[in-house]
């Protein structure tokens, strides 16, 4: 850990899109243990700066560190595998593989999945497979999804995709969960559902950072909050601080 | 049955088999992993022009009386060659993979890989000396001939199964991938690269590796072929072909082991077999002409209406817990990684 210790620290980061800054030094730190929220206006460049954080984008300058490691510019399968798992504001389920496979592919770690594991057999790979399995279901059963475990991904509701999309992040064993809007177009009691399963995982220890339109949930799940406008930090501390930030009210009426 | 239907039904199963094979190895990439390989035949291609330069042995120069020149002539024994052939067309996948398949959105590699075979169809048939241009090769030697002393119609038979011997192999070597986790992780790249990527899984090398394994299995496809036509050109293998193998694997069934095998005797073999059973009629090659409209109209009709073949990929599922089967404990956040 850092002297503040942060689990993830951005520091003057810059994405520029053509002549866009989408993100234009940015710079804020992820505690450990706790639901850090990030909103902003639309455009403010949140979603750009997790994708830099996951690798997706390569940022355009600054610098990413986490454990203390620089993960600049690293690209997103080796962020991931440093456990560092994000989630899609759209649903980004294998749509051709059931439910269980979605969760099993998630799996870190897994027997077989090199040319030469797959050669060595199923007596090699195939009991780790089932401890998967088990796992997965316990998954699925926590999130009542047990019943479409053999659908295909493809075939669930808007709703259930949410849910299928952080189950995967979870069955990837994270150790800092990335979310974007994971209740975007879901409906008001799922949204509750899924607030308390983030509620849950965080109480259990889990790192999130969570990118949220909707103010009262950032103020019910997140602390602290980080404010973005313009590609910039604008402000950032608790829900009541930032509230009572007069940039933030600027920013947002103005946005 | 008569000598000449023993004749006719050993050759169509020969070409059944090299049809198999080639679709299995167009699953792994197309079906399995998602690549769209534009360029499949130039693999099977190349198979079959290794094997036949290291059957056919060293080039006999014109000024001897040669009468087809090539590079790298060599006597090699039965079943080198073919294993050659495998090599070559996984290196020849490498090359091609290294720039056609990496950072490329599918649409636009489908591009590059039907230029890579009309460049390759281009060169092979300008570069006289590389494997004797557009007159290819001849009178490349069967594969133990020399050795067995069988009846014309016997080695017919012997050579159904030689092909039904790597049939086998090159099924278990698709089986052990799709069936692993491997397979269902290129399954996943396939259905979202993006989010596979965000799992921890290397995108590029997981579809490199399809991609090459794909190159094997065309390599020894176009070697079984040409040891047993004893001939090979660039007329066998124009980009048309690569879509013949296309529909074969829609049709069969995207994906599914069986089902493509299934395609493979469908569109190849009984669709293309049928149209020589149709009695002449209309100007000349108009039968011949009728086959690519075939297997036109059967791309599309399924895409439109089965897109998922005649036997569709499988679903997995997944047995329940064995009694006493404990899970691995749920730890949503490692302390100490």
């Amino acid at each position: 850990m850092s002297e503040t210790g942060a689990l993830l620290t951005v520091t003057d980061l810059h994405r520029q899109f053509g002549g866009v800054h989408a993100v234009n030094g940015a710079s804020f730190h992820v505690p450990p243990g706790r639901i850090t929220g990030l909103i902003g206006p639309n455009g403010a460049g949140k979603s750009t700066a997790l994708n830099v954080i996951a690798g997706a984008l390569k940022p355009t300058a600054g610098k990413i560190s986490y454990r203390d490691q620089d993960i600049t510019g690293l690209p997103s399968y080796k962020v991931a595998r440093r456990g560092i798992i994000r989630t899609f504001q759209i649903s980004s389920e294998f749509a051709k593989l059931t439910v269980l496979e979605n969760l099993l592919v998630a799996a870190p770690g897994q027997r077989g999945e090199a040319l030469w594991q797959a050669a060595l057999g199923k007596r090699y790979w195939r009991p780790q497979e089932r401890a998967m399995v088990q796992r997965a279901r316990q998954l699925l059963a926590r999130f009542d999804m047990s019943a479409k475990e053999d659908e295909y991904a493809g075939n669930l509701s808007g709703g259930q995709k949410r849910l299928l999309e952080l189950m995967r992040g979870l069955m990837a064993d994270p150790a800092l969960l990335l979310l974007d809007e994971p209740m975007a177009g879901v409906n008001p009691s799922l949204a509750r559902r899924i607030e308390r399963h983030l509620l849950d995982l965080s109480g259990a220890g889990l790192t999130m950072l969570m990118i949220e339109h909707e103010l009262a949930v950032v103020e019910r799940l997140c602390d602290p909050v980080i404010v973005m406008a313009q590609g910039r930090v604008i402000s950032q501390g608790t829900m009541a601080e930032v509230r009572a930030d007069r940039e933030v009210l600027d920013a947002y009426l103005i946005g | 049955m008569s000598v000449a239907w023993q004749f006719y039904i050993s050759t169509v199963l020969v070409y059944l088999g090299v049809d198999v094979i080639a679709c299995w190895g167009l699953n792994l990439q197309f079906g399995v992993a998602g690549l769209i390989n534009f360029a499949f035949i130039i693999f099977q291609a190349a198979g079959a022009y290794t094997a036949a330069v290291l059957t056919l042995g060293p080039a006999i120069p014109a000024a001897k009386g040669g009468f087809q020149q090539y590079v790298g002539g060599a006597h090699w024994p039965f079943p080198l060659p073919i294993l050659a052939a495998g090599v070559v067309g996984g290196l020849l996948a490498l090359l091609v993979g290294s720039f056609g398949i990496r950072r490329l959105r599918s649409d636009y590699e489908a591009m590059v890989m039907l230029v890579v075979s009309l460049i390759a169809t281009s060169v092979v048939t300008n570069q006289v000396g590389l494997v004797n241009g557009p007159n290819g090769l001849a009178l490349v030697p069967k594969p133990l001939a020399s050795i067995v002393s069988l009846s014309p119609i016997g080695y017919q038979w012997l050579f159904v199964g030689i092909t039904a011997g790597v049939c086998v192999c090159v099924y278990w070597l698709v089986h052990i991938v799709t069936s692993s986790p491997l397979g269902r992780t290129l399954r996943a790249v396939r259905d979202n690269e993006h989010a596979a990527a965000a799992l921890g899984k290397n995108v590029t090398g997981l579809r490199m590796i399809a991609f090459v394994l794909g190159g094997v299995i065309a390599g020894i496809s176009g070697a079984i072929l040409v040891e047993f036509i004893s001939a090979w050109s660039p007329g066998s293998w124009l980009y048309p072909e690569t879509f013949v193998y296309f529909t074969a694997v829609i049709v069969g069934g995207l994906g599914n082991n069986l089902g493509v095998m299934v395609g493979a005797l469908l569109v190849p073999v009984v669709f293309l077999e049928a149209t020589r059973f149709i009695p002449q009629f209309g100007p000349p090659g108009f039968i011949d002409a009728l086959q690519w409209i075939v297997v036109g109209v059967l791309a599309l009709v399924f895409l439109w209406f089965w897109p998922r073949g005649v036997i569709p990929e499988r679903r997995r599922r997944f047995p329940p817990a064995a009694e006493g089967e404990e899970a691995q404990p749920l730890m949503p956040a490692k302390a100490g990684r």
